[in-house]
């Protein structure tokens, strides 16, 4: 208690004795009293009333011994707390107390001597505070934290030794509190962390930021790593000064590796989508590169064998022409073939700009592309428009029209009809033939390259154009489809965004 | 400065089958004018440059239009018309590509390289005839001729 300077309240009825001891009795969180130099109690107040039980009358002249257990008292620490105030001139300890009805409660005691101005022990004031609640609260978490086992918890006093250890501690790290408390949190780590002074960084950067998080690999007792998520939080007291640190870790390990796994798995699908996408621009330039290279001797059979045909006719007999008829018409086939696979490959190497395109100028453009359009029937509405490019769609839609004419029923031309109408934000464009139809388990196989499902005599072709056309919708953001069953005739529909 | 005094067609053409297609194309289709044919970029620069036997220019006279293959070995296409356009006596013949790709990448490139038309290669014979017989026709019959420009005189 710091003395205050007597002339300052001299003058002051608040600086008079009466009113001094007034406070004191009053006050009721602490038990303020005041001891004889043999530990006898010669004041007492309020808070000492409300705190021990004892009234003023019962206990002024008892020795104060009262409030220790049965066992301190034998042990004698009534009078070792007396020997070292009166040494010290001041002492200060918790401990466990007894009240008058014989309960304990935990104790926060000041003991300090009163000399008189020759330095003669007069007494001792002692000021007692009640901290059972908080000691128990501290307690519980104690309990609770030393529990917990699925998180390692523990604190470091502000050099990084370790001070507490919880069973969640020994159970991921191996080490039992006997083992670890006092040595350094650095044991943790890993030789190569350690030499990179990761531990000091930690403990660094908590200090800076009140907290610390990070994961990495540590080292248990046995010498086995985990892969720790850990957080570590600076303690400061109520002056700012840092008392020590408290570390929650967590194991893991097969989180990390399921993560790790994962990552592995991702990688390697996005190694093989990367390889098959170069494979996928080497098939397209290999394609491209065979068709164009295939033109040229193409070129010159067919032009050679009508050579042949033109210049020698009058000496080469009916068989010799007719083979030579043959010869130039196989190789017209095989130009056309070539001719679509090369349009095909193009058509996936190419970026397509797509523009606002006219259905009906598309169809249009696309009859143009026909040699015989008869008995078609055009059901498109003017204002009808998609997003597309014109040329690709405007081959689509030749394509699909040219297949509805030519499957027709034998001896009977085909009636073919194409319709467009929006649907749902996007056009829906119909090409419908009375022809032979096509059975639904050939509907995915068809708009594949070179699947064909009659023989090139019966109903010529190549047997890419149908690819074509997917290839050519799906380039421009849209689907293509068939409703089609035999003898039904068929529907060839797409749909591209509506402008 | 004197225009090209003959009808003459310089082919050049790497590929013989298609060479000889197109020369019988020219026969056929009556063309009285001569139609001269190099193997490559290489040599169409020596032609027209009258290096070595080219020197004879009556044998071997300045063309009134050239047609020209692009994919050829040793100096391509393109590069025989970069060279062709920088040459100061010769740089206005006109040229019409006639080749195997319609890629737009390389129908651009001829005509930044200074070609007059771009032509692909027909497939049948028929279609050779119509070529031959249409640039016959147009860049030796009806196509206004420039000027060659003569060595040591400015050109108009």
């Amino acid at each position: 208690m710091t003395t205050v300077p007597q002339n300052r309240f001299r003058r002051s009825p608040l600086g008079s004795d009466a009113v001094f001891r007034r406070l004191v009795d009053s006050v009721e969180d602490y038990a303020i009293f005041m001891l004889d130099p043999r530990g006898y109690v010669a004041t007492w107040n309020r808070g000492a009333e409300r705190i021990k039980g004892y009234s003023a009358e019962e206990i002024i002249g008892q020795h104060f011994s009262r409030f220790y257990s049965q066992r301190d008292q034998e042990a004698g620490r009534p009078e070792a707390v007396l020997r070292a105030a009166a040494e010290e001139g001041h002492y200060q300890e918790e401990g466990w107390r007894i009240r008058k009805d014989g309960s304990r409660f935990w104790a926060s005691v000041v003991v300090t001597a009163v000399r008189d101005d020759d330095g003669a022990l007069i007494g001792f004031g002692k000021i007692t505070r009640d901290l059972t609640e908080r000691r128990q609260a501290e307690q519980r978490y104690r309990l609770l934290i030393e529990r917990v086992t699925d998180y390692a918890i523990f604190s470091l006093d502000a050099r990084g030794n370790i001070a507490s250890w919880n069973s969640g501690a020994e159970r991921i790290k191996g080490y039992s509190a006997e083992e670890i408390i006092g040595r350094h949190f650095s044991s943790f780590y890993t030789p190569e962390d350690r030499a990179a002074g990761l531990p000091q960084k930690v403990l660094a950067t908590a200090r800076a930021n009140g907290h610390y998080e990070g994961e990495g690999w540590r080292v248990r007792k046995d010498g086995s790593r985990f892969w720790a998520s850990i957080v570590v939080t600076a303690i400061f007291d109520e002056e700012g000064q840092l008392t020590g640190f408290s570390k929650v870790t967590r194991d893991i390990t097969e989180r990390k590796q399921l993560l790790d796994e994962i990552r592995r798995h991702a990688q390697e699908l996005e190694l093989q989508v990367r390889e098959r996408e170069a494979t996928n621009a080497d098939l397209e330039s290999f394609s491209y590169s065979v068709s164009h290279d295939l033109r040229a001797p193409l070129r010159a059979i067919e032009g050679f064998a009508t050579a042949l045909r033109e210049d020698y006719a009058a000496i080469l007999d009916e068989t010799a022409n007719d083979y030579l008829d043959r010869i130039g018409s196989a190789a017209v086939r095989m130009n056309r073939l070539v001719h679509d696979l090369l349009h095909y490959s193009r058509l996936s190497r190419l970026d397509l700009a797509l523009e606002p395109t006219s259905v009906h100028a598309a169809v249009e453009s696309a009859l143009a592309q026909l040699t015989n359009i008869e008995g078609i029937d055009i059901r498109v509405p003017g204002e009808l428009s998609v997003m597309a490019h014109p040329p690709t769609l405007a081959q689509a839609l030749s394509n699909l029209i040219g297949n509805a004419l030519k499957f027709h029923v034998a001896g009977r031309q085909s009636h073919v009809v194409v319709a467009a109408r929006p649907l749902e934000g996007k056009v829906r464009v119909e090409v419908s033939d009375d022809g032979i139809g096509i059975d639904p388990v050939y509907h995915e196989r068809i708009f594949q390259v070179f699947e064909r499902l009659h023989a090139a005599d019966s109903y010529a072709g190549t047997g890419i154009g149908l690819a074509i056309v997917k290839r050519a919708i799906e380039r421009m953001g849209g689907k293509v489809g068939l409703d089609s069953s035999p003898g039904q005739g068929s529907t060839f529909w797409f749909e591209l965004p509506k402008v | 400065m004197l225009p090209i005094p003959t009808g003459v067609i310089l082919l050049v053409e790497d590929n013989t089958d298609d060479a000889d297609l197109i020369l019988r194309a020219f026969e056929r289709a009556g063309v009285a004018n001569a139609i001269h044919r190099v193997e490559d970029g290489h040599q169409a620069m020596a032609y027209l440059a009258g290096e070595g036997k080219y020197a004879e220019r009556l044998m071997y006279p300045l063309p009134a239009v050239i047609l020209l293959d692009l994919n050829m070995p040793r100096i391509n296409g393109f590069q025989f018309l970069v060279w062709l356009r920088t040459q100061s006596e010769i740089r206005r013949i006109p040229v019409v590509v006639l080749t195997e790709s319609k890629d737009s990448a390389s129908v651009n490139r001829a005509y930044d390289a200074g070609a007059n038309s771009y032509l692909v290669k027909p497939a049948t014979s028929e279609e050779i005839n119509r070529v031959v017989e249409d640039v016959e026709r147009y860049w030796v019959g009806m196509n206004e001729r420039p000027r060659l420009i003569l060595k040591g005189k400015a050109g108009d």
